[in-house]
């Protein structure tokens, strides 16, 4: 009988876990937001449950970017995704960016809001790039104050990205997953895990891929990015270019194995392609979710 | 300095300068797969690619005129010249025309062209307000146009040329075979707003820019023709003002009219 009793606890754990998951229910298969695909997104309603808009493409004033996302937010669910706030940062937070942040998420109501774990610069500097952290607890303790921070402020939990990352350094005490954990624990926030990030890392780093999928907060995914990258043989370049290769697509299979339904969606910032080709890309992670899935049940 | 933000002036300074920066590369792990200045020099460059990409979306005609290599060369030296200060990309760019003024000085065009670009992408995301149409003031009395006073679009900016800036830029936004620059003999001013959400720009006369102004600064439009009679007489000087105001209406330049009544 205890054994019984320990396997149906086991079993039933991820799907209280997944219930768990903030009451953020998944938003199903989506697309990044591009102005290139503006009209046909309006013209032709093309099947994809929800996109994701880049923040600060529509933290101006007014015009037609803002225009066309109130428009096609009419038709659809989307979430805000920022590269800006430097969450990693030794520098205050500027004020006018969690201001107009928030402006954008009154105006939007996004289904949630996420940014990188990352830092973007310091002396008042941008380098308009995902600078990667050290991974130890001061870091991880400088952090996950300014996460509270921000959620006190905008009066929600925030997803945090996985970056891909090209150097490490010799002053980290323990793995990216482990000081993510540690981040989460000490401010509840939820987690956009980008498996290209994941595998691109893993890659040049020289660490089990799936390791960083066993080692993160499950229950706090609430979204996933897939993209393409370029492989320059001793390192890869994260560049949106490109479809997906296989062995990303093996390791969302993975992902959702141990994940459950997690709100999937491609990045594609180069090399953009007409719409239909993205949202044909997208029907595979719908088929290998629902796979992943039925085996599963 | 906690240990955190030391590394972080140490990677930022080496993103600046990776000769005087060097030192910062012991702090970065190497392995026998990519060494340390191998991978920092991933990040050295993809910073400078970036804004140089972002640099080339915000001017594509400057971009046209000068040239991949000038114009890389210019957008590198701006990059150390103007470090970013902006959370948004967006903004970055906005010292070009002075920069090109003081870098390409011999070629003025180029500086000109700069102006020009930056001003249409600032029209194009101002701010959102009403646009007013000649039917609008169909109501108001005759009698009580000499007391309206008007309120535009945020997006209104008017800039001068001194060469054939405008008439290059359309070339090469066209892709056609842009004219040779040449001086002017005396500047242009250009009209910059916005309508249908696209950025509009006409020639606007030394006259009509003075008109604008006083409009734009509060004046009603009896103030307007009052100005305009130094130069012509009273019922002219009304007609002008008229045909002013019909095309500011026509752009969709105003958001607002009012009646300045003062009591007697
Ligand atoms: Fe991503």
């Amino acid at each position: 009988m205890p054994m019984l009793i320990l396997t149906t606890y086991q079993t039933f754990t991820p799907l209280f876990e997944i219930y768990m998951r903030n009451n953020l229910p998944s938003l199903g298969f989506g697309l990044g937001l591009r102005t290139e695909h503006y009209n046909t997104i309006l013209e032709t309603k093309p099947k994809v449950d929800w996109f994701e808009a880049l923040s600060e493409n529509y933290m101006v004033p007014g015009g037609l970017p803002l225009n066309f996302l109130d428009r096609i937010r009419a038709d659809y669910p989307v979430v805000m995704h920022g590269v800006s706030l430097s969450i990693g940062s030794t520098e205050p937070f500027d004020q006018a960016y969690l201001k107009d942040l928030k402006k954008l998420a009154d105006r939007i109501q996004p289904a949630w809001i996420s940014d990188h774990l990352c830092w973007t610069g310091v002396h008042g500097q941008n380098i308009h790039d995902l600078l990667p952290l050290p991974y130890t607890e001061e870091t991880a303790k400088h952090i996950a104050e300014r996460v509270n921070t921000v959620q006190d402020y905008l009066g929600r939990q925030i997803l945090l990205e996985n970056v891909s990352s090209y150097a490490s350094y010799v002053d980290s005490t323990m793995t990216e997953w482990e000081f993510i954990s540690l981040i989460c624990e000490q401010t509840d926030c939820l987690l956009l895990l980008d498996v290209n990030n994941i595998y691109v890392s893993s890659y040049n780093h020289n660490f089990d891929a799936k390791d960083f999928i066993d080692g993160v907060p499950q229950h706090r995914v609430q979204q996933i990015h897939l993209a393409g990258h370029q492989n320059n043989g001793d390192y890869i370049i994260d560049t949106h270019d490109a479809p997906v290769i296989d062995p990303v697509w093996d390791l969302y299979s993975y992902a959702i194995s141990k994940l459950g339904e997690v709100s999937t969606m491609i990045e594609r910032d180069d090399n953009m392609p007409e719409l239909d080709v993205l949202v044909q890309e997208l029907q595979i992670a719908r088929h290998l979710s629902a796979n992943v899935l039925k085996e599963a049940a | 300095m906690s240990h955190l933000a030391n590394l972080q002036a140490e990677f930022q300074a080496y993103l600046m300068d990776d000769v005087k920066g060097a030192g910062f590369i012991k702090s970065v792990i190497d392995d026998k797969k990519v060494g340390a200045k191998k991978r920092l020099g991933i990040y050295f460059d993809a910073y400078r690619l970036r804004i140089i990409e972002a640099l080339a979306t915000a001017y594509p005609q400057l971009k046209a005129l000068l040239g991949d290599v000038l114009f890389n060369k210019v957008a590198r030296e701006y990059i150390d010249a103007y470090p970013s200060t902006y959370l948004n990309l967006r903004w970055y760019g906005s010292q070009m025309r002075g920069h090109l003024q003081e870098t390409l000085a011999q070629h003025p065009i180029a500086a000109e062209m700069a102006n020009f670009e930056w001003t249409l992408s600032l029209a194009f995301d101002a701010e959102d307000v009403p646009e007013l149409s000649l039917q609008d003031l169909a109501t108001i009395p005759p009698e009580s146009w000499v007391d309206l006073s008007f309120e535009f679009q945020p997006a209104i900016k008017i800039i001068q040329t001194s060469w054939n800036t405008i008439a290059v830029w359309q070339a090469l936004e066209a892709e056609e075979t842009p004219p040779k620059p040449k001086q002017e003999s005396i500047y242009q001013s250009w009209l910059i707003w916005r309508k249908n959400f696209n950025s509009q720009f006409r020639l606007i006369t030394e006259m009509e820019v003075t008109a604008l102004n006083m409009a734009v600064m509060g004046a009603t439009f009896g103030e307007i023709c009052a100005s305009l009679e130094v130069e012509m007489d009273e019922e002219q000087a009304m007609v002008t003002a008229a045909q002013y105001l019909a095309s500011w209406l026509e752009n969709g330049l105003v958001c607002k009219v009012s009646l300045i009544k003062f009591a007697s």
